[in-house]
């Protein structure tokens, strides 16, 4: 079976000043459809430039991005813009809801991008809100809700559209223990449940093993890879 | 449309800052219709048109109505002339030669022709018959009659001339809506400028290009007299003579000029301000997958809508302003009502949106043009 993912020879390069930086080099990696992969390293390893290449927001030096068979690393920036907006779906650290609309208005932004009718729309964002778990709180307002709800909601979002790919940069970071882990295993039962790839950067190796793989980065390549035993995933 | 709906959203986030910038919106826009009408005003009693038929004939070397003196009986010569088709004597009384923005002006003509030469007149209360039977009534513009709170019945004094309102008048003319007609006889003898007497005759003629050579009849045929005349085109009297006031209005069109700078400063700033402070929700945006397009569209349309609320009430306060306080300016005898008008609110709210339009784009292109990976670490 093709992976979803498949990563080759990728490298990024970027000056800052007179220093060349090179968070990526020559990294390949191949990601089958419904796995959930964690990420993980220091800080400066590579891991959220690896991630954003993943989810089409920045584009490498070189290498190839294949997601699904399609090739993204040579897409125009409007290009990779039309092409997220159908496959990806981001979960952001802190949320980074529109503190303005309420928990439904938040959901129903990717589809605004759409020709969906109102009531199409509405079918879809009920239904994502009841997969998270905010049935009942569609009307909420971001500042009306706890951490917790307010990533669930972001979740919801980043489902609604029903995108193959699903990428989490720290989406427990900000959370307290009992949050984060209501969070990781929504993550885990889409991927096994619903065959969402999920690419994940963590810094916390439980959160980590909430994922079906998790690879190590140190200095843009990777240096480790390990399983979690399906015995301990719930 | 769903952009729009996010873009208004956007703009009640911040109310205050969204409030105070459309109300310096709508002050701008306020200065910049006000000078807009009065352009707009002098405009109509200035630009001529093919369907300009009267001349006056004035005092030559005259500027003030107190100074033209004119026999009366020229008018039986006028009326003579081939291609006048009517002629009308006017003694005006005047509270002030100078530019003024509360200038009274009496007309005195015969009674019983005014109607005749002016079909255009409409008595919209009181009757024109009172006017004919009392030698001391008036007919008093609408214009004048708003702003000096008349109505039939009503007694008033100006000038040392004492007239009872017989009714009150419009016309398409600007110049009827802000006079008080009287009886020739009345006014030659209530002004003392004596009977036999007056400042200028209006003449009709049959068609527009009979303007200029019964304008030069006119005068020939009285150069050698002891009251030589001076005959132009209406409009180009009231150009001519009222250049004082011309002058003013001309020079507002800076003001105007300075107002539009101002509005489009002030909605270039909030726009930036509120580019500025949303860098990092833009770029979440675009990573779900907003075009470039679709978040300039919606930065422009912010822009657009503070430029609206704030040219809608702008504008039509300043329409309101200029409906209800019925200005008028005077100058040498001549009156210029500032009226409101449709033309003047529509260029007054597409000035807004454009500038809204305008002021928006710098902060859309900086909105847009950001790599997105630099905003998101913003």
């Amino acid at each position: 079976m093709n992976p979803l993912i498949s990563i080759k020879s990728v490298s990024k390069t970027f000056s800052k000043g007179n220093t060349t930086i090179k968070p990526l080099e020559n990294l390949s990696l191949d990601v089958p459809r419904g796995e959930f992969l964690s990420l993980m390293g220091p800080s400066g390893s590579g891991k959220t430039t690896l991630l954003n290449l993943i989810a089409g927001i920045d584009s490498p030096t070189s290498g190839e991005i294949l997601i699904d068979g399609r090739d993204i690393a040579h897409l125009s920036r409007t290009e990779l813009t039309k092409w997220r907006s159908v496959h990806v779906g981001y979960i952001f650290q802190l949320y980074h809801l529109v503190p303005i609309l309420s928990a439904y208005e938040n959901i129903e932004l990717p589809l605004l991008l759409g020709k969906l009718s109102k009531a199409e729309r509405k079918e879809k964002i009920l239904a994502a809100l009841d997969l998270v778990g905010l049935g009942d709180r569609a009307d909420h307002r971001p500042s009306e809700l706890s951490g917790g709800q307010e990533q669930r909601v972001a979740i919801a979002r980043a489902i609604v559209h029903d995108p193959d790919l699903l990428v989490a940069d720290e989406p427990t970071g900000d959370l307290d223990r009992d949050s984060a882990d209501s969070i990781l295993t929504l993550l885990n039962t889409l991927a096994t449940e619903h065959e969402k790839t999920i690419v994940m950067v963590t810094h916390d190796p439980k959160a980590s093993a909430a994922a079906h793989r998790t690879m190590q980065l140190e200095k843009g390549r990777l240096v480790e890879e390990s399983r979690t035993p399906l015995s301990s995933l719930s | 449309m769903k952009l729009v709906i996010l873009a208004l959203k956007n703009l009640t986030r911040n109310r205050l800052r969204s409030l105070l910038t459309i109300l310096g919106v709508a002050a701008g826009m306020f200065l910049y219709a006000s000078v807009q009408t009065m352009q707009h005003s002098l405009s109509r009693a200035t630009e001529t048109s093919a369907a300009d038929t009267t001349l006056v004939v004035y005092r030559e070397n005259r500027f003030c109505p107190s100074t033209s003196r004119l026999p009366e009986h020229y008018l039986s010569t006028i009326e003579r002339m081939p291609g006048v088709r009517q002629v009308i004597p006017i003694q005006i009384a005047v509270n002030n030669c100078g530019a003024s923005l509360d200038v009274i002006t009496f007309r005195g003509v015969p009674p019983e022709t005014l109607k005749k030469y002016n079909p255009n007149i409409k008595v919209i209360a009181g009757s024109y018959d009172d006017f004919v039977k009392h030698s001391d009534g008036a007919l008093v513009g609408q214009h004048f009659a708003n702003r000096r709170g008349l109505s039939p019945g009503d007694k008033f004094e100006a000038v040392g001339v004492n007239v009872t309102v017989a009714g009150i008048i419009s016309s398409d003319s600007p110049q009827d809506e802000n006079v008080a007609y009287v009886h020739l006889p009345f006014l030659q003898q209530a002004s003392r400028v004596g009977l036999g007497v007056v400042t200028q005759f209006n003449v009709k003629v049959k068609s527009a290009d009979q303007l200029q050579p019964i304008a030069q009849q006119i005068d020939e045929t009285f150069k050698a007299d002891q009251q030589p005349t001076n005959t132009r085109p209406e409009k180009a009297f009231f150009a001519e003579t009222a250049k004082q006031m011309i002058e003013l209005i001309g020079f507002t069109r800076w003001l105007g000029l300075g107002a539009v700078f101002a509005v489009l400063g002030l909605v270039a700033n909030a726009v930036l301000l509120i580019v500025r402070g949303r860098v990092k929700e833009t770029a979440i945006f675009q990573t779900l997958g907003f075009s470039r397009l679709a978040i300039g569209f919606m930065v422009i349309t912010e822009g657009i809508l503070l430029g609206l609320v704030g040219g809608l009430i702008g504008v039509i306060g300043a329409m309101s302003f200029f409906h209800f306080k019925s200005f008028t300016l005077g100058n040498e005898g001549l009156t210029l009502a500032l009226s409101p008008s449709a033309s003047v609110t529509l260029s007054g709210l597409g000035m807004a949106i454009a500038l809204g339009l305008l002021a928006s784009l710098y902060p859309a292109w900086k909105a847009t043009s950001r790599p997105l990976v630099q905003s998101l670490n913003a």
